[in-house]
């Protein structure tokens, strides 16, 4: 029996170190993994650079949307290059893409389905562009998005948030949809100001702002590549990912970085700080702290900022996530979360950078 | 009665003076001019000086015999010669003297009585001859302090207060210990800067505090040690330090770039041990390592470095 039992547990072992081993060529293989996507998705980037320029840091912070599956909210100035940027992007990333134009007798309808007549006089229906390419739809663009309706941005809402749709008595799934939506911030008639729970869904919310560097300005200004923007687009190498992989690609990242006790505790003072600034000392001019802020940030904003500086990590070759990650991401994952009382919201687009500067500049880790 | 004998002695003892200076036309010649000064004659009282000054002028030739003069010190029972000064002058032909005598009397009388400052003879001395010339008793009158009874009221026995003695000149010394204060109160304020004793600048002395938490703490204490130096560190920049805002740190305290290399692998280290994963292996030297950033950060913030 002795002897029996002898053999049991040498087997038992042996399946054990089998396993080890198995596990850590498993975490070695995707590791491997992780690191051949990084190289890819820094020549995307570079890439993308090279037709964009001057603008890495929003770049950088497209790529980390792209990794991390989040929707984005561009905003700035007309003519900056938010639609030159994401149609970089869209052919970068590959599959199909889709864009709409926001009007304000846009209606949701409009994104499902489009009727008209045939050769032969006889009504049709065909899928509108949300519906069209089906599951290989990777990229919607929604430009010009606070131009239409609340109705549209409610359909939106709900495909940003299911990735899927419900037409036509049955449910259409998009499991590859990324949707970038830009808004201009100059004019401010004939839109509708998207509400609360729309702007919590986008993922991030990116300022383009005019690069400042005489350089860039000066190129833009004068070489004659950038001023014909399809024939700039086709300089890029199509679909140098497998769209239908991002989704795997991003669960990876998610679950190979795991942040320690100290870095949770420095996210949750940071969340705490966005909704209660002033149980941490900070101080705003000309701002009475206990009643600036309406709301903070929700979980799933949080959330949104630990899967970003997550993926920052990933990029940044990193196994581990630190402080900075988080502070490189805070300002474009809460600035729109943040909501402040109506006595204030009209000097929003002074206070809110203030106080997420206050906010980085008071909260210390460890 | 002995005092009026006494008088009487010297005042005959004066007219014989005079007269033998009269009839011997030597001994007039030898002093060509002869004063003796005095103040008034009356309404002292214990304790008080006398100042009295002998004014001569010798003839060509002749010379003060220093010893001939009263020597300072107790005279008698109730007199006191404190000073005696000699100022010798070059006259038109012989010698020109004067002598301050100052004395100070004692003597405690129940009513006013008259005193007398004992004669001398001052002798001179002239191609070996020795001449003399006697200085007259002085007489001068001392009162009581108080009556003979004295009287009493309520509070016991009626005395009024001394007076206040006069102060001395002290301006430029009091001049000169305010102008040592003020040095030394600068020294020690710059001292105590220097070693972060000013509590009103709590920055001058982070690292100081940092110092003395670390040297409490040992290596299963390592997570205090690296978060009291970082605090020190936040607590001098204002806002939180990080290894990736090093470069703005050091835009505002450049003296800290002389140990760049050791702050960085102080905020990566920590950076690994706190927000790695638990593969660090915390060791002794790391310790020590991190004790001597906290020290040499000490040595730049007191300026010894």
């Amino acid at each position: 029996m002795s002897t029996l039992g002898g053999v049991a547990t040498q087997h038992r072992s042996f399946f054990a170190v089998l396993a080890l081993i198995n596990s850590a060529q498993l975490a070695m293989t995707s590791k491997q993994t992780l690191s051949d996507w990084r190289a890819s998705a820094l020549q995307l980037e570079q890439q993308i650079n090279h037709v964009v320029v001057g603008q890495q840091a929003a770049v950088r912070n497209l790529l980390i949307a792209v990794f991390a599956r989040g929707h984005v909210l561009l905003e700035g100035q007309v003519g900056v290059g938010k639609t030159t940027l994401l149609r970089a992007i869209a052919q970068g990333l590959g599959g199909h893409y889709q864009r709409i134009e926001g009007t304000i007798d846009l209606m949701p309808a409009d994104l499902i389905y489009y009727t008209y007549l045939n050769q032969e006089g006889r009504p049709c229906v065909d899928p509108g562009p949300l519906l069209k390419q089906g599951e290989q739809l990777s990229v919607f663009f929604f430009n010009e998005i606070n131009r239409a309706r609340p109705q549209v941005h409610s359909l939106l809402l709900r495909v940003m948030a299911e990735r899927s749709i419900g037409a036509f008595n049955r449910e259409y799934r998009m499991p590859h949809i990324q949707v970038f939506a830009d808004r201009n911030r100059v004019e401010k008639e004939e839109t509708f100001e998207l509400p609360a729970a729309a702007r919590d869904r986008f993922f991030m919310e990116i300022n383009i702002n005019t690069p400042s560097d005489d350089k860039v300005l000066d190129d833009l200004l004068f070489n004659p590549r950038y001023h014909d923007v399809d024939a700039l687009i086709g300089e890029m190498a199509p679909s140098q990912m497998p769209y239908y992989q991002l989704n795997d690609w991003a669960a990876a990242i998610q679950n190979s970085i795991q942040p320690s006790a100290a870095l949770r505790q420095y996210a949750l003072d940071l969340w705490k700080a966005t909704a209660d600034p002033g149980a941490f000392g900070i101080a705003l001019a000309d701002v009475e702290i206990g009643n600036l802020l309406q709301a903070g940030a929700s979980p799933r904003g949080v959330s949104y900022m630990i899967r970003a500086a997550k993926v920052r990590a990933w990029l940044e070759n990193r196994d581990s996530l630190l402080p900075e990650d988080l502070q490189a991401v805070f300002a474009v994952t809460m600035s729109h979360r943040i909501f402040l009382n109506p006595m204030y919201s009209y000097r929003q687009d002074d206070i809110i950078p203030t106080l997420i500067a206050s906010i980085l500049n008071q909260i210390a880790a460890p | 009665m002995t005092l009026a004998a006494k008088r009487l002695g010297c005042g005959l003892a004066w007219v014989c003076v005079t007269l033998l200076a009269a009839c011997s036309g030597s001994s007039t010649q030898a002093l060509r001019d002869f004063q003796m000064q005095t103040p008034r004659p009356f309404g002292y009282v214990i304790g008080d000086t006398i100042p009295q000054r002998i004014v001569l002028e010798t003839r060509a030739g002749m010379a003060l015999e220093r010893n001939s003069l009263p020597t300072p010190g107790r005279l008698n029972r109730w007199l006191q010669l404190n000073a005696v000064t000699v100022q010798e002058l070059a006259g038109s032909d012989g010698k020109r003297y004067q002598i301050d005598l100052l004395y100070q009397q004692f003597y405690a009388p129940l009513e006013v009585k008259a005193l007398s400052i004992p004669c001398f003879t001052l002798r001179f001395q002239q191609q070996g001859q020795t001449l003399e010339q006697p200085v007259a008793a002085w007489t001068f009158t001392a009162a009581p302090l108080r009556e003979l009874v004295v009287r009493q009221d309520q509070h016991g026995e009626y005395l009024r207060p001394d007076q206040a003695p006069p102060l001395l000149d002290d301006a430029v010394m009091v001049r000169r210990l305010y102008v040592a204060l003020t040095v030394a109160l600068g020294i020690a304020l710059r001292l105590a800067w220097l070693y972060g004793y000013l509590p009103g600048l709590p920055k001058r002395s982070v690292f100081k505090r940092a110092q003395r938490q670390l040297q409490t703490l040992g290596l299963p204490q390592l997570p205090q040690a690296l978060a009291a130096l970082h605090t020190a560190f936040n607590g001098l920049h204002g806002k939180p330090v990080f290894l990736h805002k090093l470069t703005e740190f050091y835009q505002s305290h450049p003296e800290y770039r002389s140990i760049a290399d050791e702050l960085a692998w102080f905020f990566d280290y920590s950076n690994r041990y706190f927000f790695a994963d638990a593969s660090i292996q915390s060791q002794e030297q790391d310790l020590q390592k991190l004790k001597a950033v906290c020290r040499h950060c000490r040595e730049i913030e007191r300026g010894s470095r």
